[in-house]
């Protein structure tokens, strides 16, 4: 009897001391850091994965009443808008906060957090251009010679394809952005459903035959780590920094935690020195904290200059118009000025 | 007996999907229900839907329907081709877009760009399919030959015999295969999005998207009673076929068999050219690197979490497939009420699964649950035509000589359906391996499967987790394949 209530102490206290990080489906970290937390903390880590950013984000708001996680990582800039609104976190000033790059904190009520951060950006096969000419500017990309060259993820379905959407109106406005995808869609630009399908099966360097494709910065050097030596030198190279697209992702604590102590520490964590320099080959993104160190195959990825930003509250108002509009000129071939007359 | 049959499967389904699904289906009352409907895209992608669901039905039919009769003969490796035919039905779709443009994509081997073509999704749908429909038909067509051979003996030539005779004895299985087929291609996710690229989106597509990414319930409330009011109406106008009762299975002699053989390996060497074509590029140092993976899930764990959850699962959908067909013998409405997991929207009960059960995310009952949901109606329509040809007069027959109707059911019917019960089974347990079940939960690193590894692999740029990715696949294709066979060889012996 007794050693039946000791059992159940423990196990009421075992669940006590769970919690659960709600995040993405590209989210990865090494195995021995997560056991190294447990066995320090005492805590015991669930990650739970759905989707992507947004997908996830999602699910959070839908059930707020009773949150099905304490933790969430991987809420991203063009998302964040819509987190702070549905007023799904918590307020907190993790003391690793001092350690984070300044301009990567772009919740001033401390709700959501930076942890990594990272760029959507145009790759190009080497190969394929070493004898042809690479496109000079953004606008050349929408001449046919490029277009029918160039592979991009729908915005409906893939959150790099959204991303890239974002860039070109941050770039050329939003009297021109839908000019611009109207000329790349006469020119006979591809639609992939997501970053998968536009890389290995219409990239020129795997199955396809398009040698332009929207990826991330660090893709060439992902490239190389993955290529078991094969590659000294990236196969493919970053183009147009200006059309790059800045992308923060942060971590959160749900409201309704039932541990907000532990939530706390889950988040330390993630700011921590080791899960930051974790992080770049895991995730293949760059860690927010000033002091992290880079993993050495990160010098095959440089931070693009001059990337476009938008502020999260444009984003937040106008993402599904951008969408729905990019939907009625690149899928259902209508003129820019019927779809630009449509919103009045 | 029937009565408790349909108990069970009303109490799961009820539990499984109504429940969830009424959850979200009470978010979507509102006046976007309406903007839904009057929308002409929505309507646009409605179309095509239809389209790609008949003429996918129409086309596997079209095939399925001679093979089923040559597989009724005994010749070399027929067990070894009946196995091949259901393997595009485990692999994910990445990987079959993968194969399928390897060969007549912009870049393919034979010269022919079909990408973005009608035919080229057809062509899938077809590779897809094929299987599925022959599983359901072949139980039914190995009946036939007692009734067409009395036909022949009666005078009747063997093509009149065919048509008088066979035909409309297979009619319920061609029904059920068609339907099968229907309901797959018209709710297709990935498919035709890889292959002929948003254009071909299906308005399944659509409900994701309101659903998962932009929350809009009513107008996705309003798409997915359209869907089901399609799905319904057609399920109803093939519970209207009427079936017949038919005496016990045979494998025929053949005369030629090895010109059968040959002939077949040729049609599949044609059908299945895109999945050779892919593993033509697997190297064994792949599969190597795969399983002392760093980066990614090991494929041990990967291999290891497949089969135990497929296992699992499967303890669950096999007496729920049984109590399905048991139930739908005796009503139809049951009939139509358990076929409704092929033909609700996985993300909305998904969703629902987390309104409904909060304290159940990421736990192995809700993921044994949903994939057992998607599986146990596969096994149930490959055992429902041959359930519906076993004569009354045998159960009437034990129970007049004093059995229980259990007892009755165990001892004389359920021995008769031996084959057909091992053809579902297969069918289900490829539907489990291939993971139909984890989209509709959150899931856990640890819990990852080998299709999810092989996602979490595409999920990352290089040529390291490409490799490791077709090597894994290629291991998804012979596990399927030697769990066919192995299935099949049990049916083999039993005649």
């Amino acid at each position: 009897m007794l050693r039946l209530l000791v059992f159940a102490v423990a196990l009421a206290f075992g669940f006590a001391q769970e919690i659960t990080v709600l995040t993405h489906e590209s989210f990865s970290l090494d195995k021995g850091l997560i056991a190294r937390f447990e066995r320090d903390t005492g805590l015991k880590l669930r990650f739970l994965k759905a989707g992507d950013a947004g997908e996830v984000l999602n699910r959070a708001i839908l059930t707020k009443g009773a949150p099905i996680a304490d933790v969430i990582y991987g809420v991203d800039n063009t998302f964040l808008s819509r987190a702070l609104e549905a007023d799904v976190l918590l307020p907190y000033r993790s003391p690793e906060v001092r350690n984070l790059k300044a301009t990567l904190l772009l919740d001033p009520t401390f709700r959501a957090l930076p942890v990594d951060y990272g760029w959507v950006s145009l790759n190009y096969d080497r190969a394929f251009f070493r004898e042809r000419p690479l496109p000079k500017t953004p606008q050349d990309l929408a001449r046919p010679e490029y277009a029918r060259l160039l592979v991009v993820q729908n915005p409906a379905t893939s959150s790099p394809g959204l991303a890239f959407l974002m860039a070109t109106v941050a770039r050329f406005g939003e009297d021109g952005y839908l000019d611009f995808w109207a000329r790349l869609r006469d020119g006979g630009v591809r639609v992939a459903k997501g970053w998968s399908e536009a890389y290995y099966t219409h990239f020129s360097l795997y199955k396809g035959d398009r040698p332009l494709v929207v990826s991330y910065a660090t893709s060439p050097a992902a490239e190389v780590y993955y290529s078991e030596g094969k590659y000294k030198e990236p196969p493919t190279g970053n183009l147009f920094p200006e059309l790059a697209f800045f992308q923060v992702e942060f971590v959160g604590i749900l409201k309704g935690t039932k541990n907000l102590e532990g939530a706390r520490k889950v988040v330390d964590w993630f700011l921590s020195k080791p899960v930051q320099e974790n992080l770049p080959t895991e995730m293949w993104m760059y860690p927010a904290r000033r002091d992290a160190r880079l993993p050495e195959v990160f010098r095959f990825a440089p931070e693009p200059l001059g990337s476009v930003r938008l502020d999260p509250k444009v984003m937040a108002q106008n993402r599904e118009r951008w969408i729905e509009e990019w939907t009625k000129v690149v899928l259902q071939g209508q003129s820019p000025e019927a779809v630009r007359r449509a919103r009045r | 007996m029937v009565r408790l049959a349909g108990g069970f499967l009303l109490l799961f389904l009820g539990l499984a999907l109504f429940y969830p699904f009424g959850r979200i289906l009470a978010l979507g009352v509102g006046e976007g229900f309406s903007r839904a409907l009057t929308n002409p895209y929505y309507w646009g992608r409605y179309l095509w839907s239809l389209e790609y669901g008949f003429l996918s039905a129409l086309l596997t039919l079209l095939l399925a329907l001679p093979l089923a009769f040559l597989f009724r003969r005994r010749f070399p490796f027929r067990e070894g081709f009946l196995a091949l035919a259901t393997l595009p039905f485990v692999l994910p779709t990445p990987v079959v877009a993968l194969g399928f443009l390897a060969l007549l994509g912009p870049r393919g081997v034979l010269g022919v760009d079909l990408y973005g073509t009608k035919a080229l999704l057809l062509l899938a749908a077809l590779f897809y399919n094929l299987g599925l429909a022959l599983r359901v038909l072949l139980p039914v067509a190995l009946r036939l030959e007692g009734p067409m051979g009395a036909a022949r003996v009666l005078g009747a030539t063997p093509l009149r015999a065919f048509l008088r005779v066979g035909l409309p004895l297979l009619l319920p299985a061609l029904a059920s295969a068609g339907l099968l087929v229907f309901l797959y291609t018209f709710s297709a996710f990935g498919v035709p999005l890889l292959l002929g690229g948003p254009r071909y989106a299906t308005l399944e597509v659509e409900v994701y998207t309101l659903l998962a990414q932009r929350l809009a319930f009513a107008e996705a409330s309003g798409l997915m009673l359209l869907e089901l009011l399609t799905l319904g109406l057609l399920a109803w106008l093939y519970l209207r076929v009427p079936a017949y009762p038919l005496g016990p299975s045979r494998l025929l002699p053949s005369r030629r068999p090895w010109a059968l053989a040959l002939g077949m390996g040729a049609l599949f060497l044609l059908l299945y050219a895109p999945l050779f074509a892919l593993l033509a590029e697997v190297r064994l140092e792949a599969l190597a690197q795969a399983w002392g993976s760093q980066d990614f899930t090991p494929l041990p764990q990967a291999l290891g979490n497949s089969l135990r959850f497929a296992l699992l699962a499967f303890l669950l959908a096999l007496p729920l497939g049984v109590a399905y067909g048991v139930a739908a013998r005796g009503s139809p409405g049951l009939d139509l009420l358990g076929l409704l997991p092929l033909m609700v929207s996985p993300v909305a009960v998904g969703l629902g699964y987390l309104l409904a059960y909060p304290g159940l995310r990421g736990s192995l009952p809700l993921l044994l649950g949903a994939y057992a949901l998607l599986a146990y109606p596969l096994l149930a329509r490959a055992l429902l035509p041959a359930l519906r040809s076993l004569p009354p007069s045998l159960l009437e027959a034990a129970r007049v000589l004093g059995a229980t109707p259990l007892r009755a059911f165990l001892r004389v019917e359920l021995p008769l359906l031996l084959p057909a019960l091992a053809s579902g089974s297969a069918l289900a347990l490829s539907a489990l391996l291939g993971e139909f079940g984890a989209s509709l939960v959150l899931w856990r690193p640890e819990w990852t499967t080998l299709t999810l590894a092989i996602y979490e692999r595409l999920g990352r740029p290089g040529e390291g987790p490409y490799r490791e990715a077709l090597a894994l696949s290629a291991l998804l294709a012979f596990l399927s394949t030697a769990l066919f066979y192995l299935l099949d060889r049990g049916r083999g012996g039993f005649r």
